[in-house]
């Protein structure tokens, strides 16, 4: 995702059923940065439509002070009675230097209001933006005990293709080990479920996006982090050790998870036998290690690589699991099978 | 029309120096605007027998269609008056401020006259006080400054803002000369003519201080005005026929702050 670190924060803290976004910015900003998320949510079958409300600064405020817009902007967003405000702010207010921590700690709302000090440019890009919003909210759960079994995903992303079927896949590994998510923060969940982060054995990061986050979290918490979904086929059986070993749970149990994942990937692989001994070339990568999953598949599968053989698109998002291989091998199959 | 610029180090008398030679150049008959760029919006205030005039800024996000009437007022000598104004200290932009003022007077083609002498905030903190000279405004800068450190720092800051500036398409801005207001410093004279040298420049006119200064400000004008007899009004008349004769207009080279206090303390 492009942008400053304003279209990171949002496409987080927009997505919170019972939330509402106030962003304290010229309203070109939030304009810019909704273009952006709304090209990505046709994208991805979004269809949701996010509570914002921007502050508005204009030059009368860069010149004396945004703050009053800012209140203004926070009884407006106090009106519609939300679970969670968040505040993140573009780089104007952070350049001119109102205090907006100060004007939410003042607010009638500020139990439930989350600053996140976002800043525009100033902050860095959209991926800080992201991880600001998160760290922001995970500040605000409370800390309990962990429940055994459980564990929560952090930095799904809302506008993420696929983003139901990579689920899927983690919960069918989690189930091997006897395991259920209980959050995936910030993925769909309201303000309720997100507060029971901490009781979740360990987290499992989607993906190194998020790892500032996810660090502060695991700090917090004082909980392992997981740092990655499955990578591929030898990704499914790193992730069930990995995870496994973070709950706690026996090795035999483990053992057995990997054993039988085993076997589901071979009968897996065993659905595309039409493509042993083929020789295929690869396409450019798009994503650093597609190539590598792509080449485990085709070991199990004893293909070769030639230059000068059939050229063969790599998926454009890294593949989740042995499902996000299937996936892949799919499209091989038409390849081949079509010329 | 001549567009003078006084820059210096805040509290050095920009303001009691800008409007007496405001009401100077209005004594030679001259059509003379003074335009205030400083938040605390006091710098035409004896100009205006002790009225603080409404600032443009004020003005500017309060109505809509503002004329000229509503922001530029006439004071001591027919000298038209402006203040940009700005925030309170410690929010918002006043170099932002500072630009959004100018906008508003090119806008209305205020900017004419004879002379426009900007009366500048203390120092150059940001693009938005440089925006005098900046965008063509300030053509002749003359500093203003005492023997004291601080206030020939701030000085020298302006020496090197004038001189990046200098090279811009849209900058004209010069250093006309340096304004000494004295604070009865030993050898105060000497060291700020030597530091008008040292910069490329000369020292235009030693501003002595005076009681007399003070008797007008208490009764809210300006020496001319108040004291028109007295050897100050003559100092600050001085002023305005050596600026009106100056065609010495230099780029500054400014001082490292090494050399500046040894300069400083040569003089002690
Ligand atoms: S970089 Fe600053 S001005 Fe540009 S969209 Fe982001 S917050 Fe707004």
């Amino acid at each position: 995702m492009a942008g400053c670190t304003l279209t990171g924060a949002l496409s987080v803290a927009c997505f919170i059923p019972g939330a509402v976004a106030v962003v304290h910015a010229p309203e070109g900003c939030v304009h810019q940065t909704f273009s952006m998320l709304h090209a990505m949510m046709n994208d991805c079958d979004v269809s949701q439509i996010p509570e914002i409300i921007v502050s508005g600064i204009g030059d009368r405020e860069v010149i004396f002070g945004g703050e009053d817009c800012l209140t203004a902007a926070l009884d407006r967003a106090a009106a519609l009675n939300p679970d969670l405000i968040f505040v993140v702010t573009s780089c104007v207010p952070e350049t001119i230097g109102d205090d907006c921590g100060a004007v939410c700690s003042r607010h009638p709302y500020a139990d439930k209001i989350i600053y996140v000090p976002t800043s525009g440019f100033l902050g860095g890009s959209a991926k800080d933006g992201e991880n600001a919003v998160l760290t922001a909210l995970a500040s605000c759960v409370p800390l309990s005990q962990a429940t055994p079994g459980t564990v929560a995903l952090i930095g799904e992303k809302n506008l993420e293709s696929e983003a139901d079927q990579n689920y899927a896949e983690v919960e069918r590994l989690l189930a091997r080990l006897g395991l259920r998510v209980t959050v995936r923060f910030c993925r769909g969940c309201d303000a309720a479920t997100l507060m029971h982060l901490g009781t979740a054995e360990c987290f499992i990061l989607r993906d190194d996006r998020c790892r500032p986050a996810a660090d502060a979290i695991g700090e917090r918490f004082g909980r392992p982090v997981v740092p990655e979904f499955p990578r591929g086929l030898s990704g499914c059986i790193n992730f069930l050790n990995a995870v496994g070993h973070s709950c706690g749970i026996p090795e035999e149990k483990i053992a057995a998870a990997v054993q039988d994942e085993l076997l589901y990937q071979d009968q897996m692989l065993e659905k595309f036998s039409g493509l042993t001994k083929k020789t295929i070339c690869l396409g450019a990568e798009p994503f650093a290690g597609t190539s590598a999953v792509a080449r485990e598949a085709m070991a199990r599968l004893l293909m070769q690589e030639n230059d000068s053989a059939l050229p063969i698109k790599l998926p454009f998002y890294l593949p989740v699991g042995a499902a996000g291989v299937e996936k892949m091998l799919y499209l091989w199959r038409r390849a081949v099978n079509n010329g | 029309m001549r567009q003078i610029a006084l820059y210096g180090k805040g509290g050095i008398g920009k303001s009691t120096t800008s409007a007496n030679l405001s009401a100077a150049f209005a004594e030679n008959g001259l059509d003379v605007m003074q335009i205030g760029c400083d938040p605390k919006h006091d710098s035409t205030r004896m100009l205006m027998h002790g009225r603080w005039i409404p600032t443009v800024l004020e003005q500017m996000y309060e109505r809509k269609d503002l004329e000229m009437d509503d922001v530029i007022f006439t004071g001591f000598g027919g000298v038209r008056c402006v203040e940009a104004g700005g925030p309170e200290p410690g929010i918002g932009c006043a170099g932002r401020g500072i630009i959004a003022t100018f906008q508003l007077l090119e806008k209305m083609k205020a900017l004419n006259g004879d002379v426009v002498v900007y009366d500048v905030l203390g120092d150059v903190v940001c693009g938005g006080f440089a925006m005098p000279m900046r965008d063509g405004y300030a053509q002749e800068v003359y500093l203003v400054t005492s023997g004291e450190l601080m206030s020939l720092y701030a000085a020298n800051n302006i020496c090197k803002a004038i001189a990046r500036l200098s090279e811009r398409s849209t900058a004209r801005c010069r250093l006309g000369g340096v304004i000494c207001n004295s604070k009865n410093m030993d050898n105060e004279r000497e060291l700020v003519a030597e530091f008008s040298r040292l910069i490329g420049s000369k020292m235009v006119q030693f501003v002595p201080r005076d009681k007399a200064v003070q008797a007008a400000e208490v009764n809210q004008m300006t020496v001319i005005e108040h004291a028109p007899a007295s050897p100050q009004a003559d100092v600050y008349r001085g002023l305005a026929k050596t600026i009106l004769a100056n065609d010495d207009l230099r780029i500054p080279t400014a001082l490292d702050l090494d050399e500046l206090e040894k300069l400083a303390r040569a003089y002690l």
